[in-house]
């Protein structure tokens, strides 16, 4: 079946059958790699995309149900020569070990500071709770989601100004 | 944060080098300064590399049939009905690969695939290797290979695997390796000690877990010969050596191209798909990937030894130790994999941080039909402590001593000698933490 999307800001249409996942489609039909599969079952969060605004397991959305959807990946933020200030930060705090979750940690990230700019070290903590990583102890992933916080709040002010 | 836990952290960070803080004597270029790592541009961008991320044209899948009884004597494999899929290219069981040897990490003692007549040891067993031109393809016609086997007793327990009526799980029986210890007069030590205290300790299976599952891809170039394989591993020169001398190849024939590795922990320090993916591409032709499931992954691949600890601990009268004696025996599981050393290793550690002069240990790896247990963080250490740091709380509870106190008397100082008898001839600040701990926590003293 025939089904439409915009991935990152760009619209694609692709054939799928029922039982392909988001996260084959995203990764095989649009090798946008940077998603990953840590346990298909929804449960480590390293599969994670933004869909419709929300934070998605794509290992557990059948494609046909992403027809019209919009979906942001890691791939949709920023690139090495012009990362997003999510992933500045986690370069800079030493957020990044094996990097296997960090994909969906940065757009974890980035949802919560979408919603809430300023958060506490408890929000952070929340927001995050839907992705494991099993290298560094969260601790400098909370520090690089609270020093992203700190920068968009100076860009942000800068723009006002 | 609290004044105490900042300081608490402060000094966390200065005692662990896991982060700088001010004060610490700089080097010009990298110790005591923050360095960003050079790999985490591609690691925030999702630019990085992993086995899975990489991909061929015209590219097979591969999908392994496993055991399907961790005991069993393999009667008869069907795979007439599996391949008759749309989309299998070639199903490969053992009586194709006669001349493949076995492979392992200390004893090479993991068959390759199972053969008709010879045993599956545990859950994870090998029995064929599906390639196919879809993962979906690779799936069903495994999922259709039919298998007979004649089921043997399951031994989960290495105390029924040492008693002598067991079935052997292998060949030599299912002691892997066996260790002693012995320094000083124990049996002399134990009779002068004011308290001598025996307990049993046990600890449990435990995954690694790294994020990424094992995975990986290989290509065969006929003209030289040569098979390149892109997969984690966490002893690359090791690995290539054993994948080689599996499928009697020399080593300049193997190629192990290491992508980013997604974790490992120690699970990665085994053969996972590398001998299958090697024999796919050879046979096809084709570029091959296999990746391993999450599921798949914790069947098949190592786990943290659950370790039998048997501690004798003699203090005398004023909390000094006197005497230590440590049966260790580890549950290796169907295949050796770094048991023979993760035993040594523990044993070794059997009285912890602390000083005893007379010893006498012995451990043991000993095979059951569990998965295999093999390296994870610590390598045998972990298990120990948990029982030794328990065996001092005891004494210090029987002796009525504060147990920091009862810590600070038997700790390691400069020139103390580890039962394995090497000298610590520097930078030995256990002494300093216990009683830097003991202030940063405003130890009241553990007394009853």
């Amino acid at each position: 079946m025939q089904i439409t999307l915009t991935v990152n800001g760009e619209q694609r249409e692709l054939e799928v059958t029922p039982y392909t996942r988001l996260l084959d489609l995203l990764r095989e039909d649009l090798g946008l790699t940077g998603v990953k599969e840590g346990c298909g079952k929804g449960e480590c969060g390293a599969c994670t995309v933004i869909m419709n605004g929300e934070l998605t397991a794509s290992c557990l959305v059948p494609a046909p149900q992403a027809d019209q959807a919009e979906i942001i990946t890691v791939e949709g933020l920023g690139t090495r020569d012009n990362l997003h200030p999510i992933q500045e930060s986690f370069v800079e705090a030493g957020a990044v070990q094996c990097g296997y979750c960090i994909p969906g940690m940065v757009l974890a990230g980035k949802r919560l500071l979408d919603e809430n700019p300023k958060p506490t070290e408890k929000e952070v903590r929340y927001g995050l709770s839907g992705n494991i990583c099993r290298c560094t102890g969260y601790a400098k992933i909370i520090d690089a989601v609270m020093l992203a916080a700190d920068k968009l709040a100076v860009e942000g002010s800068d723009s006002n100004d | 944060m609290t004044d105490q836990s900042k300081r608490i952290k402060d000094y966390f960070c200065k005692h662990t080098t896991r982060c700088t803080i001010e004060g610490v004597k700089k080097s010009k270029r990298f110790v005591g300064h923050d360095v960003l790592k050079a790999d985490a541009w591609d690691k925030v961008t999702g630019d990085a590399v992993y086995p899975d991320d990489i991909s061929f044209d015209d590219m097979l899948y591969i999908k392994i049939k496993r055991a399907v009884h961790p005991h069993a004597i393999l009667k008869d494999i069907d795979i007439s009905r599996a391949k008759k899929v749309q989309g299998v290219v070639d199903i490969i069981v053992a009586e194709d690969i006669p001349d493949v040897r076995q492979f392992g990490l200390i004893i090479r003692d993991q068959p390759v695939l199972i053969a008709p007549g010879e045993k599956m040891r545990y859950m994870g067993d090998a029995l064929a290797i599906v390639v196919a031109e879809t993962k979906e393809a690779a799936k069903k016609a495994r999922d259709l290979i039919k298998v007979k086997v004649e089921e043997l007793e399951v031994i989960t327990d290495p105390f029924r695997a040492m008693e002598d009526d067991a079935p052997n799980i292998h060949p030599d029986g299912n002691i892997v390796i066996t260790h002693h210890l012995n320094r000083g007069d124990v049996d002399t030590a134990f009779k002068d000690s004011a308290i001598v205290e025996e307990n049993r300790y046990q600890t449990q299976f435990i995954d690694q877990l790294p994020m990424q599952n094992e995975a990986g891809v290989a290509l065969y170039d006929e003209r030289h010969g040569v098979v390149d394989i892109w997969a984690a591993t966490q002893w690359l020169h090791d690995t290539q050596a054993d994948v080689a001398q599996s499928l009697r190849l020399s080593k300049d024939q193997v190629r192990i191209i290491q992508p980013t590795i997604g974790g490992a922990f120690g699970k990665k320090e085994d053969v996972s798909v590398h001998i299958h993916l090697a024999i796919a591409a050879m046979r096809t032709g084709r570029p091959v990937k296999l990746c391993f499931t999450r599921e798949e992954s914790m069947i098949t691949q190592s786990k943290r030894h659950p370790i039998t600890i048997i501690n004798k601990t003699g203090v005398d009268r004023d909390g000094y130790l006197t005497a230590w004696e440590t049966k260790f025996i580890g549950d290796t599981g169907a295949y050796a994999s770094s048991g023979p050393a993760v035993v040594h290793k523990g044993m070794y550690h059997a009285t912890g941080p602390y000083n005893c002069p007379n010893l006498r240990g012995v451990s043991h790896a000993v095979y059951t039909n569990n998965t295999y247990a093999g390296a994870m963080r610590g390598f045998g250490t972990a298990q120990g402590a948990f029982a030794y740091e328990q065996q001092m709380d005891i004494l210090a509870h029987k002796l009525n001593m504060d147990p920091a106190e009862f810590r600070l008397k038997n700790i390691y100082k400069k020139d103390s000698i580890t039962p394995n008898g090497q000298q610590l001839t520097h930078s030995v600040n256990a002494e300093e933490t216990i009683k830097r701990v003991m202030e940063l926590s405003d130890w009241k003293g553990g007394r009853k």
